[in-house]
């Protein structure tokens, strides 16, 4: 963030709003915005004396592999190997500003943002360069961080050379020209992770992992349900248990400190407390009741011509309801958070896709200068979109300022399925009015999405498909559990109820469910998604036998477009995924070895909602708050999984992270039809099979 | 008081009941070996004694008394990473990479036990351990590798 007075380099400053430009969609609110860039200018590349360069972004690394993506884009067009490049990222005393890292837009953004960094660094280094060889910078080309005459190359001279003697600050040009993708060398190629060797060593560091001199381990009491004030607290067991420093009891919150984890569980456990328990009696089983009745603010997110009409002309109307239960996103990582107090300065090391949120959050809990907290995301162990909000930094903080010393706070794995946020459960009712020819002419949706946050549920919720007369209606729905972000939101949910009722009429007329979409697909880029993977799944050949069975499913999230085919093969009610074969258009692709390891993630992770994922709850109890009763999908789940990435060099980026799970639950629920007669209109389907 | 043995070095503990892990994680400071769910189901915390995969999450430090033990971090012989650990660079076979160390530790017992392991003994030796990015397919194809490496040096 602030540059060493005079340190040697040249620096690459710019404007830290970049960190999160506003969606194209209006009504798609952005969460968290609590947090604004506090300097105008922000260092976003450094190429250093030696020839190294150095990123700055305020993303984090945590699965997507962004740390990889920038580094490729910096490369690219800095003409230097990718191994000179290293992507500092995460820390808010030495990174650009940025609202968090969420809803796909690292690439888009910050890594255009780079990509112009890094070639006004190359147009500097070939001025200077210019003037160090004395010929005109017309005659002069980069490439592996050297600069040379294109006449004569052993006039050269390296980037180390041009700048070591020197403190350059240049402001980013952003209208710079940027390499072409016909010109790409680095861009676009398989390449393997800057950071894995770390990753098989051990010596990536997680949040869980940081150990700090002198830090004590706490124990932090929690309500046994939603709701649930602390009565009368009696901590005289606790505080004469072994190695017990302090037990704190602080307004909501109350904590063992002692020098070892198992010493502050144990004395934890020693705490004698009255629970007043408010959660409303309700369970899992009564979800989908719960979500209809309570079914309030409706939006409109799509709306034209007018449906009654349109069922009125209808060759053949069909109405069906969908559900889709809480799932955790029960990242391998519980969170996890170190805070560290010298005088007013305060250090925290959390697992956050949000570090500056949680430094704004930080310093207006204890009144302090936002230069006064620095936060740290380390290497995170994944989150799905959960991991925004982050309580535990705030536990160790407070804890660390009155015990005087650095704190850990970690969730265990039932902490962390209990606590953190679930993706919102949902019912969805569609009404379609259809033609004998297969043409859909009215479509009317009316969605009911828990939780208070009414965007999750509008995501993904209007139709692609050419329909002259639709009605799409989200309602924000009480919710008996806290909800939050999750890979593409309610987008999975919404078009899980799409997609399995397009395949609802496509069954009604006898039409192939890829022709049916077909016909009512205009969009290019949503043909070219499904033609592509049908194509190369071999839909075509495709019939269904009895143990094994095909489905399709066609999604759009975050700007980028996919198809999807799949096989299942049921025995004794056992379902299983065989093979999948997914078409993603996400545009310009940086790092295809990154992108199709995304979409395969996507896929595992939308199998476990489909076929198994559900929380289960009662009176504000989670009562599966760990793998023994939450199944998620493991190695001898896993299908063979086909990712062919179709978009163009010349279609801006969007995100790779998230598409790939939309199609996966509807696909599967189809294929299960395929194979059994049986439609699976609730999820996750194993609990309904017959 | 005892000794115990991690990656060829000697380490005092001097509670018996300690948990494995937090053992190896704080006393010892290998934090390569990760907690993942504290009851043996997800083979994060997976390591070598004497050679056998263990759950070190459900484990004390007086259970393994007097063995061998191996973490993430002392598989690498004369500076050079293991089969398994260059395997899954060469395969790109992790997202945020949190579960690999315990699968690296599982596939480095199966194929100690049995370099023949062929797919569907690699595929049910990994079944015990989770990997929530859903990188199943390449983390197969990374053990697979490795096995034909190691095959091909005996």
């Amino acid at each position: 963030m602030m540059i060493g007075d005079g340190e040697r380099g040249l620096h690459i400053l710019g404007d830290p709003s970049q960190g999160y430009p506003p969606p194209p969609n209006t009504y798609r609110s952005v969460a968290y915005a609590n947090t604004q860039p506090d300097q105008q200018r922000a260092r976003w590349l450094t190429v250093r004396p030696d020839g190294e360069i150095e990123v700055y972004a305020g993303k984090v690394e945590y699965g997507q592999g962004i740390r990889t993506g920038l580094a490729i884009e910096v490369a690219e067009e800095l003409r230097v190997p990718l191994a000179s490049v290293n992507v500092l990222l995460g820390d808010t005393a030495r990174v650009p500003w940025d609202m968090g890292t969420f809803g796909s837009r690292s690439t888009a953004s910050v890594g255009l943002e780079l990509r112009k960094a890094a070639a006004t660094a190359r147009s500097v280094l070939l001025e200077l360069a210019a003037d160090r060889l004395d010929l005109p910078a017309s005659e002069l080309s980069a490439a592996e961080g050297r600069v040379a005459s294109t006449n004569d190359s052993s006039r050269a001279v390296s980037y180390a050379d041009l700048v070591a003697d020197h403190s350059i600050e240049r402001n980013l040009d952003p209208d710079v020209v940027l390499t072409p993708s016909s010109a790409f060398t680095v861009m676009g190629h398989d390449l393997s992770r800057v950071d894995a060797e770390a990753r098989v060593t051990g010596r990536a560091q997680y949040s869980q992992d940081i150990v700090r001199g002198d830090m004590l381990f706490a124990a932090v009491l929690r309500r046994p349900s939603r709701g649930a004030q602390r009565g009368s607290i009696d901590i005289s067991a606790a505080e004469a248990m072994p190695g017990v420093v302090q037990v704190v009891v602080e307004d909501d919150l109350a904590a063992v400190l002692a020098d070892s984890d198992e010493h502050a569980t144990a004395a934890l456990n020693a705490i004698r407390v009255e629970w007043e328990e408010s959660a409303p009696d309700a369970s899992s089983v009564e979800l989908p009741e719960i979500l209809v009745k309570t079914g309030h603010d409706p939006f409109v997110t799509q709306e034209q011509g007018d449906t009654e009409i349109g069922f009125r002309n209808a060759d053949h109307v069909l109405e069906s309801t969908y559900f889709v239960p809480f799932v955790s996103n029960a990242p391998m990582e519980p969170r996890a958070a170190v805070a560290e107090w010298r005088g007013d300065q305060l250090t925290v090391w959390a697992g956050t896709q949000r570090p500056f949120g949680i430094r704004t959050e930080l310093a207006q809990r204890f009144e302090i200068d936002e230069q006064q907290v620095r936060v740290i995301a380390p290497e995170i162990g994944g989150g799905f979109g959960s991991k925004s909000p982050y309580p535990v930094a705030h536990e160790a903080a407070r804890l660390a300022r009155i015990a005087g010393r650095p704190v850990r706070v970690a969730y265990t794995r039932s902490e962390d399925m209990t606590y953190a946020t679930a993706r919102p459960a949902a019912v969805i009712n569609v009404k379609s009015g259809f033609n004998k020819n297969g043409r859909i002419v009215s479509w009317q949706v009316d969605a009911y999405h828990a939780g208070d946050r009414p965007f999750l549920g509008r995501r993904g919720s209007e139709t692609p498909y050419d329909t002259p007369n639709v009605r799409v209606t989200t309602y924000t729905s009480d919710s008996p559990l806290s909800t939050g972000s999750y890979r593409s939101l309610g987008g999975a949910a919404n078009h899980f109820a799409r997609e399995v009722h397009i395949d609802e009429i496509a069954t009604e007329l006898a039409v192939d469910p890829v022709e049916l979409r077909l016909r009512n697909l205009a969009h290019h880029r949503f043909r070219r998604v499904l033609e592509r993977a049908a194509d190369s799944f071999g839909w075509k050949n495709a019939g269904p036998p009895s143990s094994s069975g095909y489905g399709v499913a066609i999604g759009l999230d975050v700007g980028s477009y996919v198809g999807m085919c799949l096989e299942v093969e049921i025995q004794h009610k056992d379902v299983q995924v065989k093979r999948v074969t997914a078409a993603l258009d996400c545009g310009l692709v940086v790092n295809p070895e990154g992108a199709r390891n995304q979409v395969e993630g996507s896929i595992v992770m939308g199998m476990g909602t489909a076929l198994w994922e559900a929380i289960d709850f009662r009176n504000g109890r989670v009562l599966n708050p760990g793998f023994t009763r939450y199944r998620v999908p493991r190695s001898n789940d896993a299908p063979a999984i086909e990712t062919l990435l179709v978009g163009d060099d010349d279609t801006p980026s969007t995100g790779a992270g998230e598409p790939g799970i939309v199609p996966v639950a509807p696909a599967i629920s189809n294929a299960v039809f395929s194979a059994t007669g049986q439609r699976h209109r609730e999820l996750p389907i194993q609990r309904y099979l017959r | 008081m005892l000794t115990i043995e991690v990656n060829g070095q000697s380490h005092e503990a001097t509670d018996l009941q300690r948990n494995l892990l937090s053992f190896l994680r704080f006393d010892v400071g290998l934090t390569g070996t990760k907690y993942g769910c504290g009851e043996g189901l997800c083979g994060a915390c997976t390591v070598l004694v004497d050679g056998q995969p263990l759950r070190s999450c459900t484990t004390t430090v007086g259970a393994v008394a007097g063995g061998v033990i191996r973490t993430i971090e002392g598989l690498a012989e004369d500076g050079q990473p293991h089969p398994v650990q260059q395997a899954f660079v060469a395969e790109s076979a992790m997202q945020c990479g949190y579960c690999i160390p315990g699968f690296i530790m599982t596939a480095v017992a199966l194929l100690n036990r049995d370099s023949q392991a062929g797919s569907a003994q690699i595929r049910e030796a990994l079944a015990l351990n989770v990997c929530r990015c859903g990188t199943y397919q390449r983390i197969q194809r990374a053990v697979e590798r490795a096995a034909k490496t190691i095959r091909a040096s005996q």
